[in-house]
């Protein structure tokens, strides 16, 4: 279904805005240079380009002007006869009529002038004829001045339409002027008419929308018709008589009994008699108004007998309500029929609708055959059924069933009905009871009153609060509404308030107890009674080593250093002091060395030791290994593949051995290599992970020096985490004779 | 939801803010300063445009002053003597109206009086044969130069069929051939869309008259049936002569004056 929105329309540019626009545009969006001794194809495709671009900036403009104006002929038929009574359907037909036209017109332009360039044998003559052609497009232009302004206004005007939903549950308010339309209006929606005194105050159709019954209610306020033919209606009636045409709805008609309108009640009916024909097929209620000043009892005979008369004129869809808005009475009871009974009738009309047979076959109830004669009802706890008998042998035969209060205030009329104080508590406490299964059974049914029912006896939400302080649970109960100073000698309290402050202290305490026994205890352990304390000498000499590691630090803090990070000795001394014979410190120099900045050297030393003794057999058992491999691979090689590259070599470097020599050797080698396999496979050994995927042993050993090259750098040195950025000297900045500031480009 | 004059309806409600008439007021004084600020400070194609604009406003400006004025405005046509109390000495004086009228008529006269033939443009620069015609090589070796293009608009009759490639010297291209002009009628100072019958005259050369090249100067024959215009016989004339007025290869279109 299409939404009647007129608020998305693109504003209108009036002709030389337009043109404006549209020149601006090729000016930015085209290329702008050009010379007269580029190529001449060159050239023409530069003119031709701009009067193609401006023909096409044209004629989008245009075109989006043209679909975003509705066609009368598309829309409902309640809008497009609105259009027609606003702005006129034949002026609003030409207007965009021309528009066409022009758009037309000027993609014409465009083509014969683009012909022309094609023929052009100069610069001069291209240009002349560019500006020919974009100087008559923007005369067509021009010339659609009045369109262009007309359907601005038109657009200004539709864009503050109300948004009318021509299909939803509508109630349309009609009468002559002043008998209280708006009135009514404002008092079920919140559309704010204007309300005045003279006739003609609502001049066009108003929105406001209600609720009932949980539905959403469209609420036309009409401005007032007056009874003459309908060729003599102004525009502001005839928006009245459209709606009231085109929309199906219920129709309010309003007389005013009092005749303060200014018309007379005969009158009235005779205007209802007139517009009757286009009530046909609606829900129609006379609504009687004005009753406080001219109540309908006391009203002459003879005019009520008119308006009684009008009523069964009227048909069997017509009713008769009376109401006032000044004292407001009837004016929901006017509401809630008008609305019933045009949802009574879309109901109807929705099942005559040939759509629900079709739903209404597919539809089938069925019942399940009982599988045996036991009875499965739904299951209530037993202390709900005793809750519930109890409170039917106290309540007595004068309870209602009520709904709950819980979620709205009490209206007056509820407060009427309510005849008995105690009769809510009870009810609710029954409610409880099934919320809570029945755990406050032991108090003897009277509960407590919640704080909910306490605040509506006291006089209701923000007359009465609940003091929460109440249920504080405090040692001493008597405290509960002490008051508690927020500052307290020059402090806020809250700064030092913890609740568990006493036990965290008494941890602490114990804590502390208990470390200083251990600590005594091992201090026992370890002096075995010696005394511990420093003599005079080494007091001395802590005091040198001190001094040194200061000095010591100071001159490396002078020096600069490298920037890494410092390493402890301990560590170092693996890598950096191995004691390996090219090692520029002998062990007793470090020993020294160390011992003067109070360092006990002595084990580092036996770890560098160590590692001496290790690495060159652990090399050896390396070594070992690979030449045990590279063999089996010659032999099996030699064995099975005669050409191989391998056994080829060997042969080479044998050659000057004697022949029996070298096949005793081969045979050798075989059958050596025929146990080491053997033995291999005995206790199969797997590879070193950092060699599976490598080929042989001179790709491991290239490997390894890759990864310790990269090591390298990571250890010890700055990384790749540590980001410097030393400053790119620009060479032109930063040479030649001129010195820094000397010229402004610096 | 605003809808209807809800601008107005609220101001209705809720007035405007105290000082919008005042602010109005300042607003309204601060144009004539903000405007002069911008043509001071304009330039280029934009301050070329903008003069014109103000110009034109002015130049309403002061029409409207003057309209207004009329009444104590001293008009010549004041002082035209009322006969009756007039002195003697002032008898044979006329009002300066009549002395307008006269100067007009007299113009009107030597106009008529002028030749009948004289033409509107009647001096052109003549066209060279080399402007006029570009050299179209042909031959499957591209070495013969024979035959000429015209680069000039053209008017080519309805039944006209073009010759054997072998013996058509001339190309007109149909992309420049012209079949309307936009005609100017003197007198009645309008302009119509006429079809051209023939080209009379070209001023450059008689080769041009042939090919029918039109050319600013070019006497050209334009269908007026529409106009309705009648001979001194009586009879419905059909063709008039008219001059071409502007450059047509240059403008896209004929432009011309019809010659009465
Ligand atoms: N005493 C009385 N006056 C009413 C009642 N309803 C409306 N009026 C008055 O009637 C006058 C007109 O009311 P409107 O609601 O503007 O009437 P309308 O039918 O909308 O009038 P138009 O928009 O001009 O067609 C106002 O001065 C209202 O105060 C009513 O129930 N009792
Ligand atoms: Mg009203």
């Amino acid at each position: 279904m299409p939404v009647y929105n007129f608020k998305t329309m693109a504003p209108v540019p009036s002709a030389s805005d337009l043109v404006d626009i549209v020149l601006t545009r090729t000016q930015r969006k085209t290329p702008t240079v050009v010379h007269p001794g580029y190529k001449i194809t060159r050239i023409r495709n530069f003119y031709m380009r701009k009067i193609k671009f401006t023909q096409q900036t044209i004629s989008e403009r245009l075109t989006a002007m043209l679909s975003d104006f509705p066609r009368l002929s598309d829309i409902h038929p309640f809008y497009s006869d609105l259009c027609n009574t606003l702005y006129d359907r034949d002026h609003y037909k030409l207007a965009l009529g021309q528009i066409n036209t022009a758009r037309q017109l000027v993609d014409a332009v465009a083509r014969d002038m683009i012909r022309m360039v094609k023929y052009g044998d100069s610069l001069y003559r291209c240009k002349c004829l560019k500006r020919a052609a974009l100087g008559r497009m923007c005369t067509i232009l021009k010339r659609q001045r009045a369109s262009l302004s007309y359907l601005e206004e038109v657009r200004k005007h539709m864009s503050r339409l109300p948004a009318l939903d021509p299909n939803t549950r509508t109630l349309l308010l009609c009468g002559l002027p002043n008998v209280g339309k708006s009135s009514f209006m404002n008092k079920i929606t919140r559309a704010n008419v204007d309300v005045q005194p003279y006739a003609f105050t609502t001049k066009s159709l108003f929105v406001g929308h209600t609720d009932y019954r949980y539905l959403r209610w469209q609420v036309i306020d009409t401005p007032g018709i007056l009874d003459h033919p309908l060729e003599q209606r102004n525009t502001i009636e005839m928006q009245a008589i459209t709606a009231l045409a085109h929309l199906t709805c219920s129709v309010l008609y309003f007389m005013d009994v009092s005749e303060q309108c200014g018309f007379s009640i005969e009158q009235q009916c005779n205007l209802f008699r007139s517009i009757s024909p286009l009530f046909a097929n609606k829900q129609l209620v006379v609504v009687i108004n004005k009753i406080d000043a001219q109540p309908y009892d006391t009203l002459e005979s003879d005019k009520r007998d008119m308006i009684e008369r009008l009523v069964k004129e009227g048909g069997p869809n017509t009713t008769m309500l009376q109401m006032s808005n000044v004292s407001e009475v009837g004016v929901s009871s006017v509401k809630n029929h008008a609305c019933d009974k045009l949802l009574a009738s879309r109901v109807d009309s929705r099942v005559s609708m040939k759509k629900t047979d079709s739903v209404m076959n597919r539809l089938q109830v069925f019942y399940p055959t009982a599988r045996d004669g036991v009875v499965r009802e739904a299951y209530v706890p037993e202390s709900v059924l005793r809750e519930r008998e109890r409170a039917a042998a106290e309540g007595g035969e004068g309870k209602k069933t009520r709904k709950s209060r819980i979620g709205y205030a009490p209206t007056k009329d509820d407060d009427d009905d309510d005849d008995e104080g105690d009769e809510t508590p009870a009810e609710s406490g029954d409610e409880m009871m099934v919320g809570n299964g029945g755990g406050g059974a032991g108090d003897g049914g009277r509960r407590k009153k919640t704080a909910r029912e306490l605040m509506w006896e006291n006089g209701g939400p923000g007359v009465w609060a609940p003091d929460y302080r109440e249920q504080y649970d405090l040692l001493d109960p008597e405290w509960r509404f002490d008051a508690i100073p927020q500052i307290l000698d020059g402090k806020n309290i809250a700064d030092y308030f913890d609740p568990d402050i006493e036990e965290k202290l008494r941890m602490l305490e114990e804590e502390e107890d208990r470390l200083q026994a251990e600590y005594e205890a091992a201090d026992m352990e370890r002096t075995d009674g010696h005394d511990t304390r420093l003599d005079e000498m080494e007091t001395a000499q802590v005091a040198e080593i001190r001094e040194r590691v200061k000095i010591a630090r100071a001159y490396k803090d002078r020096s600069g250093g490298r920037n890494r990070p410092a390493l402890p000795r301990e560590i170092r001394g693996r890598i950096k002091d191995c004691h390996d014979d090219d090692a520029k410190l002998k062990a007793d120099a470090i020993e020294r060395r160390l011992a003067r900045v109070g360092v006990d050297a002595s084990s580092m030393l036996e770890r560098g030791r160590k590692r001496e003794r290790e690495g060159p057999r652990e090399k050896r058992r390396q070594s070992r290994n690979a030449r045990g491999d590279a063999e089996m691979e010659d032999a099996s090689s030699g064995d099975y593949d005669e050409d191989g590259g391998v056994s080829m070599k060997v042969e080479g470097d044998e050659r000057s051995k004697s022949k029996g020599a070298i096949k005793r050797q081969r045979k050798e080698r075989v059958e050596s290599a025929r146990r080491e396999q053997s033995m291999a496979r005995s206790h199969s050994r797997p590879r070193e992970p950092s060699q599976i995927g490598l080929k042989d042993e001179s790709m491991a050993k290239v490997a390894r020096m890759v990864e310790k090259k990269g090591q390298r750098k990571w250890f010890g040195g700055s990384g790749e985490g540590d980001h410097t950025k030393s400053v790119h000297l620009v060479k032109w900045c930063n040479t030649g004779k001129k010195r820094n500031g000397t010229h402004y480009s610096r | 939801m605003p809808q209807h004059e809800h601008m107005e309806r609220h101001r209705k409600l809720h007035g405007r803010r105290f000082d919008a008439e005042e602010r109005e007021r300042k607003r309204e004084a601060r144009l004539s300063h903000k405007r002069s600020e911008f043509a001071q400070k304009v330039h280029g194609l934009r301050a070329k445009l903008y003069n014109q604009k103000r110009f034109k406003e002015k130049a309403t400006m002061r029409k409207t002053i003057a309209m207004h004025n009329e009444r104590s405005n001293k008009h010549a046509n004041d002082e035209a003597v009322a006969d009756g109390a007039v002195p003697a000495y002032l008898l044979d004086r006329e009002g300066v109206s009549r002395a307008k009228v006269l100067s007009n008529t007299v113009k009107q006269k030597r106009k008529e009086k002028a030749g009948k033939w004289e033409v509107p443009i009647p001096k052109v620069k003549p066209v060279a044969d080399d402007e006029m015609f570009k050299v179209m090589r042909t031959g499957s070796k591209k070495n013969k130069a024979w035959k000429r293009v015209v680069t000039k608009c053209t008017f080519v009759g309805d039944n006209f069929t073009r010759k054997a490639p072998k013996y058509e010297r001339f190309i007109r291209p149909t992309g420049l051939r012209m079949k309307r002009a936009n005609v100017t009628h003197p007198e009645l100072k309008t302009s119509f869309q006429l079809d051209i019958l023939g080209v009379k005259k070209n001023p450059s050369s008689s080769l041009y008259t042939n090919l029918g090249v039109l050319t600013k100067g070019t006497i050209i024959e334009v269908n007026v049936s529409d106009l309705g215009l009648v001979t001194t016989s009586g009879k419905v004339a059909w063709g008039k002569m008219a001059q071409v007025t502007n450059n047509p290869e240059l403008d896209g279109c004929v432009n011309a004056v019809l010659l009465v």
